[in-house]
């Protein structure tokens, strides 16, 4: 059956203003993949977490204790709440690693006693599990295996609790406790530091001097049970036996650091693609407004046919909806691949035996039906003024445009103004809504460029704050347990140390008008120079007296300002508790940290010059030295080091980053584009025969493309100051659904960034332009006079 | 073939053997087959003929909007046949006035600011005001088109057409799309402005009747001139009658 005329109709017009068309879709398919690719994404790492969790058990809570007879194993099942128990015995240490400068992180833990009703079970991928009867074998962390390249047979040394053990590794794993590694005192992964070993009980508390005890549980909690109570009644009882508190799934760190990252998919997935629809949806309005204006007299004539309104009407939506749906089934196209771009980048970071590549089908039947409604929208003041056409007054030749003299014709008086740009004035003040539109469409534009850069400017500004200005050292150790300050000077003597300084670290509970937050207090010598709190200006935070000096994130949680107490439990040693002036807040991107004077905290410890680690300038060149000499102490248990911290975040950055705002940017770069285009497209057809007329009189091609595209200029310099603001507001946006408990970006734009995306901006406006222009060489100028307007 | 009569003085166009064949999906359509004149300066010729029989194909070659296939068209010592795209917008530029069927005015420039694109970019232009007051506008120079009739709007055109004092003026259907009232005013307008200026005149029309305006008159018929005639009796616009 042939189409009816009309649906031919339709295919033709959509075929002649194909590349307005395809502008048009571009933005709509950004907007559509932006979706498409977030929930795609979000439903693979999900399904991942959840297939994991569910094989592997994956514990609804987690407590610590220094050392638990395994009796209390039965005091803690019978708490209300809790279901299942699993106590394991674990201990840290460093580890020397073949092929790696620095020593790696070392957790020892031991193996479940009945794998059939562990927590936490971890999933052997390759090689096979120790010998229960071996007490030198052990199973590693797959992740940790492939960065530090550990193989299966390989024989690892760490030093646990001042003991060198041995094991060879016989297995690689994955455990739902290490999906994602962060490096402590950071949120980036540093796999090949990360070292966690998981060997027989008898191994493990025979290196950890653990004979018959645990230091970690998990319990499996019941449907319903209130967890705060069962943390609480939990806290109590390994209080005993130093316990430190009792935590959530959701503060576990790797399954946080996981719902941030499903969260912050929800939240691309909600704030960009509205942006991209009501660009597009603006940008119908335009074209499909003209093309009535243009085709007023075939209106006309079919009204005089007899078709109905309807009949008319509908010629126009359904091809603002064919566009589209054109970007729908685009944007889906490309967010299916991006998607599975995504999936292949989270491989990277996140470790499930298995994460498939998903597609979201309701995301994608949603995102087409709002992609059709929002464009048939944009249709609907053109086919509006298209149904109130009578058909004797559209077939009539319309009078030519009514133009005037507006307020900025007023300005360019005088000769110095010429008559091309005359027109272009004129068309401004003739147009008024379609130049707002225009420039606001442009400015969305740039606003998606300039706040795509946002995220690197903000998180130099995060490394620069964090590793350069407020902590200065370029390593850092802990020690297995406070120990005196001699400690620290001897630490000092190591090769390469130009200066140590100590420090004291406690767990410890906030509490103030109600509210509550866990965190750890860094106890900072008053004179310290490697590590200083800072304020808001960069300035250093003094301590007084007892003072604490509260990270401005962590006041806003607990609503304190100085001057006002605040309640303190320390979760360590004795465990005192004491309420402590805030005498200062400190700004800071990362964690909850509260400071204060390591004298006070000695001292309400009711412990002598301790410190329970050391920050340290360490001599670039004599690196290598120094990281074999601690290793060779047993009482060091953590190294870390700037310079491989910053170099993770930027390799990180280099990966994902970089990634994503090439999305961006591309995607904004398509906004610009499709703006200007269409802009321009519009202006060419309004104004092809002017211009050919002109050529006609004897104007050259340059003159009749400035004032083609001399509007389009003008709008697109007037919408850099909004388009600028709009970034910096989009940032702010941003700030929000980037930020995480681990790291808080702070709005930062550097003056870099905002000429890079501007020039970007003009780039993609300037090829929109040229590609119209040049369709001026192209003029059949007898054609246009012997058409009428 | 009838020839062109030959004029007196040395002719501003002459026109030898020209031909244009346009090449369509149908084939070729010949629109001009082989065409003579010689114009002299300040002649006003009128070319009548039925729709498709050539003379708006010899109009736009010699306004150098359009290239002949063969044969020669020569403006003074300019061959138009040949020549680039740059000489044919530098020709337009100072020698060619243009009068069209639907005006072409610029919509969003008033009558004044019209005849100033042109003033602005020729050599020695009347100026805008004395072109529009030629053509009986002066009191209608900031009027936009839009807020004039169709008899103004192309009044204006022939202002704009002849202040540059074009040598050639080339007015395709200038009162095809006006009434009659209107049509003799343009055509009033443009007779005699292009006499002031001296501009040879070449105006097409299907209109038989404004044949008594011509110096000589050329019939076209299937792209071929089938008669010239000379006016002995050459009468005003506003004597005429169609």
């Amino acid at each position: 059956m042939r189409p009816a005329p009309l649906d031919r109709k339709l295919g033709r017009d959509l075929w002649r203003m194909k590349w307005q068309a395809l502008a048009i879709a571009l933005l709509i398919a950004c907007g559509v993949s932006v979706a498409v690719m977030s929930f795609s994404a979000q439903a693979a790492l999900a399904e991942a977490q959840r297939a994991f969790y569910a094989q592997t058990r994956f514990a609804d809570a987690f407590a610590q204790a220094k050392r638990a007879p395994r009796s209390v194993v039965r005091d803690l099942a019978g708490v209300d709440g809790v279901v299942a128990v699993d106590a394991r015995a674990a201990e840290s240490g460093l580890m020397d690693v073949p092929g790696l400068a620095r020593p790696a992180l070392a957790r020892l833990i031991s193996l479940p006693d009945d794998p059939a009703a562990c927590l936490n079970c971890i999933r052997l991928v390759q090689g096979r599990l120790p010998d229960p009867q071996r007490l030198d074998e052990a199973v590693a962390l797959s992740t940790f295996m492939q960065a530090a390249r550990v193989r299966l047979g390989d024989r690892l040394t760490a030093t646990i609790g001042g003991r060198s053990v041995s094991f060879r590794i016989v297995g690689a794993v994955l455990s739902p406790e290490f999906v994602y590694v962060p490096a402590p005192e950071s949120f980036m992964p540093d796999d090949a530091h990360q070292g966690v070993l998981w060997a027989p009980r008898a191994a493990v508390e025979r290196a950890a001097g653990m004979n018959g005890a645990f230091s970690a549980v998990a319990f499996r909690l019941a449907s319903g049970a209130s967890t705060s109570t069962v943390l609480a009644d939990i806290d109590r009882i390994l209080a005993p036996y130093g316990g430190r508190a009792a935590y959530a799934r959701k503060d576990q760190p790797s399954h946080a650091f996981l719902t941030a990252e499903l969260k912050e998919l929800s939240t691309s997935a909600s704030v960009l693609p509205p942006i991209f629809l009501i660009v597009a949806a603006a940008l119908v309005h335009l074209v499909v407004t003209r093309l009535v204006e243009a085709e007023r007299e075939q209106i006309g004539l079919l009204k005089a046919f007899g078709y109905r309104d309807r009949d008319v009407a509908l010629i126009y939506v359904r091809l603002a909806g064919a566009i589209g749906l054109l970007g729908a089934l685009g944007g889906g196209l490309v967010g299916g691949a991006l998607g599975a771009a995504i999936v292949d980048l989270y491989r990277e970071y996140f470790r499930f035996p298995v994460l498939s590549v998903q597609f979201s089908w309701p995301a994608f039947a949603v995102a087409v039906v709002v992609s059709v409604l929002a464009a048939m929208a944009g249709s609907l003041s053109a086919v509006a003024r298209a149904v109130a056409l009578s058909p004797a007054v559209a077939m009539q030749p319309p009078r030519p445009a009514a133009y005037r003299v507006g307020v900025l014709d007023r300005l360019l008086k005088g000769p110095a103004v010429d008559q091309g740009t005359r027109m272009i004035v004129r068309s401004l003040e003739r147009f008024p809504a379609r130049a707002l539109f225009t420039a606001l469409g442009l400015a969305c534009g740039l606003s998606l460029l300039v706040g795509a850069q946002f995220l690197f400017d903000s998180l130099e500004r995060v490394v620069d704050q964090t590793y350069y200005r407020t902590q200065r050292w370029s390593d850092s150790l802990g020690f297995a347990e406070p120990r005196h300050i001699a400690a620290v000077r001897e630490v000092a003597r190591r090769p390469g140390v130009f200066a140590a300084e100590p420090t004291r670290v406690v767990a410890a509970r906030l509490k103030a008008g109600g509210r509550m937050e866990t965190t750890r207090i860094l106890g900072l010598d008053e004179a310290a120079s490697l590590h200083r709190p800072l304020d808001g200006k960069g300035a250093p935070v003094p301590f007084e007296g007892r003072g604490l000096v509260l990270s401005e994130a962590l006041a806003t949680r607990l609503a304190l300002r100085p001057g006002m107490p605040v309640w303190v439990e320390v979760l360590d040693g004795r465990g005192p508790s004491a309420e402590l002036p805030i005498t200062g807040l400190a700004r800071d991107y990362s964690g909850f940290a509260a400071y204060i004077s390591r004298r006070e905290l000695n001292r309400l410890m009711g412990e002598g010059d301790l410190a329970s680690g050391a920050e340290l300038l360490v001599a670039p060149d004599a690196r290598p030295a120094f990281y074999r000499a601690i290793e060779a102490t047993p009482q060091i248990v953590g190294a870390s080091s700037r310079d491989d911290t910053v170099a993770n975040w930027r390799q990180v950055m280099a990966k994902s980053f970089r990634t994503t705002i090439a999305f961006y940017v591309g995607f904004a770069g398509a906004v610009a584009f499709g703006v200007a285009y269409n802009m321009c497209r519009i202006t060419l057809s309004e104004r092809s025969r002017d211009l050919a007329t002109l050529r006609v009189l004897g104007f050259g091609q340059a003159t009749c493309a400035y004032i083609l595209v001399g509007e389009l200029a003008i709008l697109a310099l007037l919408a850099i100051p909004p388009g600028a603001l709009g970034g910096y507001a989009l940032a702010h946006g941003l700030v929000a659904a980037y930020s995480r408990d681990e790291v808080r970006l702070p709005a930062v734009i550097g003056a870099q960034s905002y000429g890079a995306a501007i020039a970007a901006y003009l780039v993609a406006v300037a090829l929109a332009a040229i590609l119209v222009a040049r369709r001026i060489w192209g003029f059949d100028l007898v054609t246009v006079l012997k058409t009428r307007e | 073939m009838p020839d062109a009569k030959p004029v007196r003085t040395a002719p501003a166009l002459v026109i030898r053997d020209l031909c244009k064949v346009y090449e369509t999906e149908a084939g070729q359509v010949h629109a001009l087959r082989g065409v003579d004149l010689r114009i002299g300066p300040g002649e006003t010729l009128v070319l009548l003929g039925p729709s498709g029989s050539g003379k708006s194909t010899l109009l736009n070659i010699l306004g150098g909007l359009d290239s002949p296939s063969s044969g020669s068209a020569r403006f003074h010592d300019f061959e138009l046949n040949g020549a680039t795209a740059a000489a044919l917008t530098l020709y337009r530029r100072r020698s060619v006035g243009f009068v069209f069927q639907f005006f072409n005015l610029v919509p969003s420039l008033t009558a004044r600011e019209n005849v100033a694109l042109i003033t602005e970019i020729a050599d020695d232009p009347l100026s805008p005001e004395e072109a529009l007051a030629r053509v009986g506008l002066a009191d209608r120079m900031d009027h936009f088109p839009a807020q004039l009739s169709g008899g103004q709007q192309q009044r204006v055109a022939v202002a704009r057409a002849i202040a540059k004092r074009p040598e050639l003026l080339l007015c395709d259907e200038p009162t095809g799309s006006l009434d009659s009232e209107s049509g003799v005013q343009v055509l009033e307008a443009i007779a005699e402005v292009a006499r002031d200026v001296g501009a040879t005149t070449l105006i097409v029309s299907h209109n038989a009747g404004i044949a008594a305006m011509a110096d000589r008159v050329i019939r076209f018929r299937d792209g071929r001139i089938t008669d010239v005639a000379a006016n002995a009796g050459k009468i005003a616009p506003r004597e005429m009658s169609w």
